[in-house]
């Protein structure tokens, strides 16, 4: 009995070593696990890949730093599609903490693409592919403006350049041209698109969030107002799987490397939850 | 092992952070309040270029709309919170924002938030595309149902309330238990990212 | 007079803010959208602005109190200038009046310091190891808290392994039926759960939100005046 009495008052430290030493050992013998994509994910590739060309998507990057391992993956994912598909991708941030986000994922998708270009055709060219509009505030003024114009709200972009003299922008006016807002987002900002965008243009919204709200968002996909659900960094992970299996868009996979990781760290924790439990009972029909 | 003193830089940064999980220590001290620092020197950079000065300073500084030198006293008497005798001013800016918002709110989010959500619940004949799917939405209204008299406490729960609050609760226990699943899985995934950053960027163990 | 004009603007704010979504004739929907790219975006930036100087002000009274761990706070306010500097100076491009590079004497290497290398070098490292900290909270919370004491407890429980389960692409490849009930769970008793819990959110929202444009709520008028 003395031996689950320390086991339940174990310092807390040593459980900080077992579970940083089950996340570390995975990566020192890597093993990749390809993911089988779900329905809401597949949902949300589906809807990306069937843009006309007349229309773009919009990624609204609504993180911080603080949750970029989970969720910087996922912008990538998506990038790396929308080029692959040629579709045009307008880029903003709700938040301003996001936008050294945004940026590195725009220059790091940009540069994979045009390291392969062979011609102007196929480079990705900034302001006639992708335009970064940037942050305005407040998220109000945002939502609502660009179902008006949205070189009204971003009357210059990220880069100080006139968002109206962009090539792109000549065909991308308001949510009329949107084919679907994805809103990468720690918080409930997915919810905004939905209550504001959505109710007064229309425009289909589609979320890429955290896990932690992951779980929250399952009501607006089932009742239709969400197109589709990218959920954590397995979400992340089964889009990427799907952008290389279906278009054959290589590059480095996040979420995928850390799949290995995720599945020793889950299975200690519940092997922790479970000792924990056991000890519990033990403990307490000694004192009965 | 990476070069580049940057990455060095953040590779220190995130090990002081790190050390907080032995102990409460000077280095973790310095990152946490490095990081408020940074942060809100980095808001005020777009603060400026992307918000006041294309907003505000160019259209004025050329002469267009000079009105909105009104609207800039508006915004400037939040200021007045440090000035005690005028200090209720800073009501108005406040008044102006949160009564707009609130008003822009009420119709779409009865729209989002409860029609919507209240159309997807009711059960219609559209519901059973199959019967699985016939079920399961039948499963969902009871579980709406149940979930939201769980929460109606104007009531003893006596009668047929009894029975649907502990339905609800059990809704609400698997809903929560399916929130802590993602939840851990979320929380490791950010600890992840940084060590894969660690190995990678930093020492290179990774490729 | 003090918080009748207060309570008097956020009325007809609040009246302002609703009417677009229900009349739709051009002229409404211009003056709106007039009213949100100028007046409420200055404004809001003020805030900000505020929200900033509040920190800076936090910062000195601490220094000057000498309160506990006041020599933080000189790290705090000196990054929160240099950090200033170079993106006010610097521009955000590296473009500005401020140099942000320097070559490193007897060297080939360049030396950046501009506001998004500071971005991803020093916020980004930060930002992210400081939610890390979390997994580890949550994993000595879960093994020292989480017991099934009743019937409801072990609900939650299962719930929770199941989707943990299924969250790791390994068991959901050797048991697919897994992923599948945990998308079943996420889909069908999740949602009625997190519905029923929104309508409440919905509601409670809309309640204050009335509330506050007719005011009812006077909460946010503070003070005493």
């Amino acid at each position: 009995m003395k031996f689950f009495e320390k086991l339940m008052k174990i310092d807390r430290r040593i459980i900080y070593l077992i579970l940083a030493l089950v996340v570390i050992i995975p990566f020192l013998r890597p093993f990749l696990i390809h993911p089988r994509a779900m329905p809401p994910v597949e949902n949300l590739y589906n809807h990306i890949d069937s843009i006309p060309q007349d229309k773009a998507l919009v990624i609204s990057v609504d993180y911080t730093p603080d949750t970029e391992p989970e969720l910087q993956p996922m912008t990538i994912a998506l990038l790396r599609h929308a080029f692959a598909r040629r579709v045009k991708v307008g880029v903003l941030c709700l938040g301003v903490l996001g936008l050294g986000l945004a940026e590195n994922a725009l220059t790091q998708v940009a540069n994979e693409f045009n390291r392969r270009a062979t011609t102007q055709a196929d480079s990705i060219i900034y302001g006639r592919d992708y335009v970064f509009w940037g942050w305005q505030t407040p998220a109000l003024t945002v939502i609502l403006g660009m179902g008006e114009r949205i070189s009204k709200v971003f009357s210059v972009d990220y880069y100080g350049n006139k968002t109206e003299t962009l090539p792109m922008m000549q065909k991308i006016k308001n949510y009329n041209n949107v084919g679907i807002i994805v809103s990468v987002s720690a918080s409930a900002t997915p919810l905004w698109y939905i209550t504001y965008a959505q109710t007064s243009f229309g425009v289909k919204v589609g979320i890429a969030s955290t896990a932690v709200q992951a779980a929250d968002m399952y009501p607006y996909l089932n009742s239709g107002q969400a197109t589709g659900l990218l959920s954590g960094m397995k979400g992340g992970a089964e889009y990427e799987e799907l952008v290389q299996t279906r278009l054959g868009i290589t590059g480095r996979r996040r979420a995928t490397e850390a799949m290995a990781a995720q599945t020793s760290a889950h299975f200690t924790i519940i092997a922790f939850i479970i000792i924990g439990n056991i000890g519990f009972f033990v403990l307490r029909r000694r004192k009965k | 092992m990476s070069g580049e003193p940057w990455i060095w830089i953040s590779a220190i940064l995130t090990l002081a952070i790190f050390s907080f999980l032995y102990k409460e220590n000077p280095f973790y001290r310095f990152g946490e309040h490095l990081f408020v620092g940074v942060a809100n020197g980095y808001s005020i950079t777009f603060m400026w270029h992307r918000i006041l000065v294309p907003a505000l300073i160019n259209p004025v500084s050329h002469g267009q709309k000079l009105w909105l030198i009104g609207v800039a006293f508006i915004g400037a008497l939040y200021f007045t919170r440090f000035i005690p005798r005028i200090s209720w001013l800073v009501r108005i800016p406040i008044a102006l924002v949160m009564g707009y918002s609130s008003g822009a709110y009420i119709p779409r989010g009865i729209d989002a938030g409860i029609i919507e959500q209240t159309r997807a619940t009711v059960v219609t004949r559209a519901s059973f595309i199959n019967w699985q799917q016939g079920i399961w939405a039948i499963l969902i209204l009871l579980g709406v149902v149940a979930t939201v008299s769980y929460f109606f406490f104007s009531r003893e729960r006596k009668g047929i309330l009894k029975p649907l609050s502990y339905i609800g609760i059990v809704f609400i226990m698997l809903g929560f238990g399916a929130s802590f699943g993602y939840s851990v899985m979320a929380r490791i995934s950010l600890f992840i990212g940084r060590i894969q950053f660690l190995l990678r960027d930093w020492l290179g163990i990774i490729h | 007079m003090k918080r009748r004009i207060p309570l008097a603007i956020v009325f007809i704010f609040g009246v302002l803010g609703a009417i677009p979504f229900l009349v739709p004739h051009r002229i409404i929907q211009d003056a709106d959208n007039e009213f949100r790219n100028s007046v409420l975006r200055i404004i809001v930036a003020f805030s900000l602005v505020l929200g900033v100087g509040s920190i800076i002000r936090h910062h000195y009274e601490k220094i000057r109190r000498k309160r506990e761990n006041w020599q933080y706070s000189y790290v705090t306010l000196i990054s929160l200038v240099i950090t200033a500097i170079i993106g006010l100076f610097g521009g955000i491009e590296a473009n500005g009046i401020l140099p942000t590079r320097f070559l490193v004497p007897f060297t080939k290497y360049t030396f950046h310091f501009d506001i998004q290398t500071l971005y991803t070098n020093i916020m980004v490292p930060l930002g992210a190891t400081m939610f890390s900290l979390l997994a580890f909270f949550m994993t000595s919370a879960a093994y020292r808290a989480f017991r099934a004491r009743n019937i409801e407890a072990t609900i939650l429980l299962f719930s929770a392994f199941v989707v943990m389960l299924a969250a790791v692409p390994l068991v959901s490849r050797v048991f697919p039926k897994l992923s599948f009930f945990s998308e079943w769970i996420l889909t069908v008793p999740n949602t009625a759960a997190k519905r029923g819990l929104g309508f409440g959110i919905a509601l409670g929202s809309m309640a204050t939100s009335l509330k506050i444009i007719l005011g009812i709520e006077r909460g946010w008028l503070g003070g005493t005046q």
